[in-house]
């Protein structure tokens, strides 16, 4: 689905990717792990087609480009920040991000109300967003994200400051979606909580650590937890 | 002890803000500047004298009465030799349309007859009109000396009158007779300010609610969603266009029924369409300017910075209250950078000067130069920007 070959991606003399090679396949639920700063939005904002490459080359579908008008109709994200209108209610936000992707306005108002009642915002779709508690926030942006039916949904912390319980349903719906074939690129800094995704890539300065299945990780660092399979794996490299 | 560490984060975060230092120190030098040349002086009236026939040997006498008054005295390009008195009228028109004088006064051969015919003997004294101020300063310049002029002037005195008599033949004033290119003697001050507020309000406003808006589209991250959709640039530009352009218009619309109701004169249907495209034009570049100005402030702040950035030196230097004449040329050329220089020009020529909206051509050209300029450069940045973020 994404493919990275060789991406760099410098600013100045900063490298923040460093000669990236990474296979998402289609249908799983892929998580790019690592802590701030070690470049996992600047590999969303290219794989985006907001951001270039210094070098390398990256692939949607195997032909196309990010950016292209193509892959932009099947690409849906959901950014860190709170992104909705605040003087929008919470149906009006939905359906203004599902009529620029130029949905039919009968298809784009049924499925509104599916999505709103699937992140259980129904009783709240008059609201307006500003008047949200920040949990709500989240579940609307994620309706916002699914209105066109993505393919690649890219998300970037979906659940920075969202309380445990609601994390869970979040995790519920990310597995939901790839089983019906969607490909979901998480990036989060709790390590612990991407033991859920169907593969992740270790990230440090830019630089790919190790790229498998959270079991096959923990294994491999003979750990029952992600998070010290990660530390691990970054003193491993540190080491040698 | 609190406060003072406050206060320390303050100044290390404003001192590393090279741009909110600069505005803090400068801006105020800059408007202190403009306001200290915008009331530095009155602008000057000036004058031209045109004699014909025996009235020629007056005229120096007139220009020494003249000279002792607040206004310029220029010589006109109108050649010392005598035409067709239509002729002749039609060169002082020509030389009030050009701009070389906002008065011009005719004294011709038949003054002199006239005077001794027992008659208070007319003068013609042409008026360009269009600025209230100007006008007044040499209407009064020259009321003020055509006493000296009728007692300067030859009388013929039959033997039956007395000394008195004798004495109101000389003093019998003149006739002065006022034409005017533009207007009349009904103008008010006021007249001559109304026709600029259309394109200030809207353009201040559009501005304004441009930046805010547009910032917080950048700030809160939906900017970054709909430029990842399916949706271009131009599009983007061209909706905010859409969305402000009814808020504006009816501004606008708003705007112009106060003036068109204050305004002592008739306005036709055509001069209101021309305003209002003018007015439109306004609209447009003060758009694309607030979304540039936001583009380029990297916080709120700074965006807000940019207001009295951008409305100040309008406000001052296009012609608005003061005239760009008392600025030094510096200012003068800054002021031909300014929008709203142009839509004043325009807005005056149909609304004072009564004439049709394509006789500004040079000023629709220059706004329409404006805002496509604004917007090329608002791409380039926008794409600038999105590839070093």
């Amino acid at each position: 689905m994404l493919k990275l070959t060789r991406v760099t991606k410098k600013y100045g003399t900063q490298t923040v990717v460093d000669n990236l090679d990474l296979n998402i396949p289609q249908g799983i639920v892929f998580g790019l792990l690592g802590p701030n700063g070690s470049g996992k939005t600047t590999i969303l904002r290219m794989a985006m087609g907001l951001l270039k490459p210094t070098s390398g080359r990256l692939s949607i579908l195997e032909k196309y480009s990010p950016g292209d008008k193509l892959v932009r109709k099947k690409l849906g994200y959901m950014p860190q920040q709170l992104a909705v209108y605040p003087g929008l209610s919470v149906y009006e936000n939905v359906l203004f991000f599902g009529r620029l992707y130029g949905i039919p306005e009968s298809v784009v108002q049924s499925r509104t109300h599916k999505l709103l009642k699937m992140v259980e915002l129904e009783p709240e779709q008059n609201k307006l967003a500003g008047d949200l508690s920040g949990g709500m926030l989240r579940r609307l942006m994620l309706a916002t994200t699914l209105i066109h039916q993505p393919s690649l949904i890219i998300l970037d912390e979906p659940t920075a400051g969202v309380d445990p319980s609601l994390r869970l349903r979040f995790w519920d719906w990310f597995a939901e979606l790839a089983q019906t074939g969607t490909t979901i690129l998480i990036t989060t800094h709790h390590i612990s909580e991407a033991s859920r995704c169907d593969k992740v890539a270790f990230l440090r300065e830019g630089k790919l650590l190790e790229y498998d299945t959270p079991e096959s990780l923990m294994e491999r660092y003979n750990c029952n937890d992600l998070e010290k399979a990660f530390v691990q794996a970054t003193q491993a490299r540190i080491g040698g | 002890m609190v406060t003072h560490w406050i206060s320390w984060r303050i100044i290390r975060e404003i001192m590393r803000d090279r741009r909110t230092l600069a505005f803090f120190f400068l801006v105020p030098l800059l408007v202190m500047s403009l306001i200290y040349y915008a009331l530095q002086e009155d602008e000057t009236a000036r004058l031209g004298v045109v004699s014909r026939g025996v009235m020629r040997l007056f005229e120096a006498d007139l220009m020494m009465t003249l000279e002792e008054e607040d206004i310029e005295l220029v010589s006109l390009d109108i050649p010392d030799e005598e035409v067709d008195p239509e002729l002749l009228e039609k060169l002082i028109w020509a030389e009030l349309r050009d701009g070389h004088a906002e008065g011009i006064l005719f004294l011709g051969e038949q003054l002199l007859e006239e005077r001794f015919d027992g008659k208070r003997g007319r003068i013609d004294f042409y008026l360009e009109g269009s600025r209230p101020t100007l006008t007044a300063s040499v209407v009064e310049s020259v009321a003020s000396a055509m006493d000296d002029l009728a007692a300067s002037l030859p009388v013929v005195i039959d033997s039956s009158c007395s000394a008195f008599c004798a004495n109101s033949v000389n003093i019998k004033p003149l006739d002065l007779e006022e034409h005017f290119l533009y207007g009349s003697e009904d103008y008010r001050l006021i007249d001559f300010f109304l026709p600029v507020f259309p394109p200030f309000f809207v353009f201040f406003f559009t501005f304004l609610i441009t930046t805010i808006t547009f910032q917080r589209e950048r700030l809160r991250g939906t900017l970054e969603r709909l430029l990842i959709a399916p949706v271009s640039f131009a599009q983007i530009v061209m909706g905010y266009i859409g969305g402000f352009i009814i808020f504006s218009g009816c501004q606008a619309v708003i705007i112009l029924t106060f003036i068109l109701t204050l305004m002592s004169f008739k306005i036709t249907l055509s001069q209101v369409g021309a305003i209002t495209i003018l007015t439109l034009l306004m609209l447009l570049i003060s758009l694309v300017l607030g979304l540039l100005a936001s583009f380029l402030a990297a916080n709120e702040f700074q965006a807000v910075q940019f207001i009295p950035l951008v409305i100040l030196p309008q406000i001052f230097l296009s012609d608005m209250i003061w005239s760009i004449d008392s600025f030094p040329v510096f200012f003068q050329w800054i002021s031909l950078a300014l929008p709203l220089t142009h839509a004043n020009v325009a807005m005056r020529n149909v609304l004072l000067k009564q004439q049709n909206l394509w006789d500004s051509w040079p000023q629709l050209l220059t706004l329409s130069g404006f805002f496509l300029g604004i917007l090329l450069f608002l791409v380039l940045v926008s794409s600038r920007q999105q590839n070093s973020a």
